[in-house]
């Protein structure tokens, strides 16, 4: 469903990722990890179209999409949760929701997706219309997942769900993951939480200093040296 | 049961009545502005007679156009643009050289339709240029820039802007000379009697075209798509380009406006303020007293700002003398960032770009 090939990217003179090369295939749940600063969010910001990349190539549904913008690529079915959320702070959580579903045509597909985001966080529901900017951070969260749903896309990527939120908070967005990807979606998920993220994926790759240096499925990947020592501390 | 364990921290939603809201929102700082505005009005207006009012919506409801454009730009393409008053200027420029051909051509060739239609021609020919060259600045100057480099973005953004007003004044000077450009008044018709006022049908016209032109620009964004989008990039640029916004031509779009708006005041306004190099500098200075305050990126407050601003140099005149209506505003202006630093209007949410 996506490929990526040889993908460079580059903050002005800083070299972050270096020939990373990735497939993920449809229905599929698969993370990307590593340490702080080795380019993680920096590959699903390429991907999504919101930094330009130096050179490589993305391919999404058999569609290049490595030159397009951000709006063309979550046209294409493809939708980010960045870190940061970027939520509009200054909307209710029903306008959030409402503006995730811009690229969505007809007022009862809007209306269902809107159900379904309801009912995957009955928090949000309780919310629905109070400002985002006066969310909790597991609230903001559930929102910013929520309004990358509106758009009903084939692939979502998360970027570090698990970040600066309790454990029970990050129990319930992971549960929400695991049942969207039931459903079909597509999920690329880039975490920290190790130990968390190797119990529900089914394949992961392991980014270090911007070069992938290990692929392999859940049960590699925890079995391997390298990951047991230095990840998981066993 | 996904979130289990989550559902009994949150409290139910209590939709409060409206007469709740409305009496919360009198005591804010808001509520308050407004109040103490309308009571002064009131009594302005018994006191020296109900001209005042008319004064206010004429000059103040441009005055509000001028400020909403202004507010847009900075919101959703955080430029502070002290060319405001220059497209001010090529409205009623626009409007002048549109207008007196019609007019000479009435006079040889007396037509009543015509003579009714043609200022609305003109006030819509100053529009229709005022957004041309909207595109024109974005895509000549901001939009190469956003291309290259988004660092040191308002510093840069201010001296452009100020470039562009220089460049406009001495090009209005140098092709049109600076000479007074000015029409003594659009409708040659009676004015007409309103509460035991003579009101010239010009300014009837400016104002209830402000009041029209702000409810249009309100319901635009509150309730059309486009609209919402607007509002969205203006709060996160990034999270815009995320749900599938096209960023780049909504910021298109709020220049276009926002140029449309300030040329539109200067063709309707054109009977009070002839066309010459500078006219864009009054206007200019009073829409930042309106934004600076109400409050960055609040469109409605830049609305009501507007009227409040024109009420407080009207009443300067009347009250205290010609000359000081630049005085008290700016004075104003001190005590309001003493006081409430955000802008009476001021949101307690922030956007991106306070951050």
């Amino acid at each position: 469903m996506l490929e990526v090939n040889n993908l460079n990217t580059c903050y002005d003179f800083l070299h972050v990722l270096w020939d990373v090369s990735l497939v993920i295939n449809e229905g599929e749940y698969v993370c990307l990890i590593g340490p702080n600063g080795a380019g993680k969010s920096t590959v699903l910001k390429s991907i999504a179209g919101l930094i330009e990349i130096k050179s490589g190539e993305i391919f999404f549904k058999g569609i290049s999409i490595g030159d397009k913008k951000g709006d063309q690529i979550c046209r294409m079915g493809i939708s980010l949760v960045s870190e940061e959320m970027n939520l509009f702070t200054g909307m209710t959580v029903m306008e959030n929701l409402s503006m995730g579903a811009y690229t969505i045509r007809g007022k009862k597909k809007k209306e269902a997706l809107m159900n379904f985001v309801f009912e995957l966080f009955p928090r949000l529901a309780e919310r629905r219309i109070q400002l985002a900017g006066t969310l909790s951070g597991g609230e903001r969260k559930m929102l910013a997942i929520g309004r990358s749903l509106m758009s009903d896309p084939s692939l979502l990527l998360v970027d570090e769900p698990s970040l600066g939120l309790a454990p029970r908070v990050v129990d319930t967005v992971f549960q929400a993951l695991e049942v969207l990807n039931k459903k079909g979606v597509t999920i690329f998920l880039v975490e920290q939480n190790v130990t968390k993220t190797l119990q529900v994926v089914d394949r992961g790759y392991v980014l270090e200093r911007g070069k992938i240096v290990l692929e392999g499925s859940r049960v590699e990947l925890s079995r391997n040296e390298h990951i047991r020592k230095i990840y998981l501390g066993v | 049961m996904i979130c289990g364990g989550l559902s009994n921290v949150g409290e139910a939603i209590v939709m409060e009545p409206v007469i709740v809201r409305f009496f919360r929102w009198l005591k804010s700082s808001a509520g308050i502005t407004i109040l103490v505005t309308l009571v002064i009005a009131a009594y302005a207006a018994m006191d020296q007679g109900a001209y005042v009012i008319i004064n206010i919506l004429v000059t103040g409801g441009m005055w509000a156009l001028m400020a909403m454009g202004l507010t847009l730009m900075f919101g959703v393409m955080n430029i502070s643009n002290f060319a405001h008053g220059e497209y001010f200027m090529i409205g009623t420029l626009v409007a002048y050289y549109v207008f007196t051909p019609l007019h000479q051509h009435l006079e040889s060739h007396p037509n009543h339709l015509l003579t009714l239609v043609a200022p609305v021609i003109a006030v819509f020919s100053a529009f229709v240029v005022g957004g041309m060259s909207g595109i024109l600045t974005d895509r000549l100057v901001f939009y190469p820039l956003r291309k290259r480099s988004k660092e040191n973005w308002l510093m840069n953004c201010f001296l452009l802007t100020l470039g562009i007003s220089v460049i406009l004044i001495n090009a209005h000077q140098l092709i049109f000379g600076t000479q007074y450009k000015g029409i003594v008044r659009y409708w040659p018709l009676p004015p007409v009697s309103l509460f035991g006022v003579y009101i010239s049908i010009d300014r009837l016209f400016a104002s209830v075209l402000a009041i029209v032109t702000i409810a249009i620009f309100w319901v635009f964004m509150k309730y059309t798509k486009v609209g919402q989008a607007l509002r969205a990039v203006s709060q996160d640029e990034t999270g815009a380009l995320m749900v599938g916004i096209s960023v780049d031509n909504i910021q298109l779009l709020a220049m276009i406006m926002s140029c449309a708006l300030a040329a539109m005041a200067g063709g309707s306004l054109l009977f009070m303020y002839p066309s010459y190099p500078t006219v864009g500098l009054e206007p200019l200075y009073n829409s930042w007293f309106v934004i600076i305050i109400v409050g960055f990126g609040n469109i409605a407050g830049a609305a009501a700002g507007g009227f409040m601003i024109a009420l407080l140099q009207i009443l300067t005149r009347v009250y205290v003398g010609e000359g000081w209506e630049y005085v008290i505003p700016v004075l104003l202006i001190a005590l309001v960032l003493i006081v409430k630093p955000n802008g009476l209007f001021g949101s307690k949410v922030r956007g991106i770009w306070e951050k």
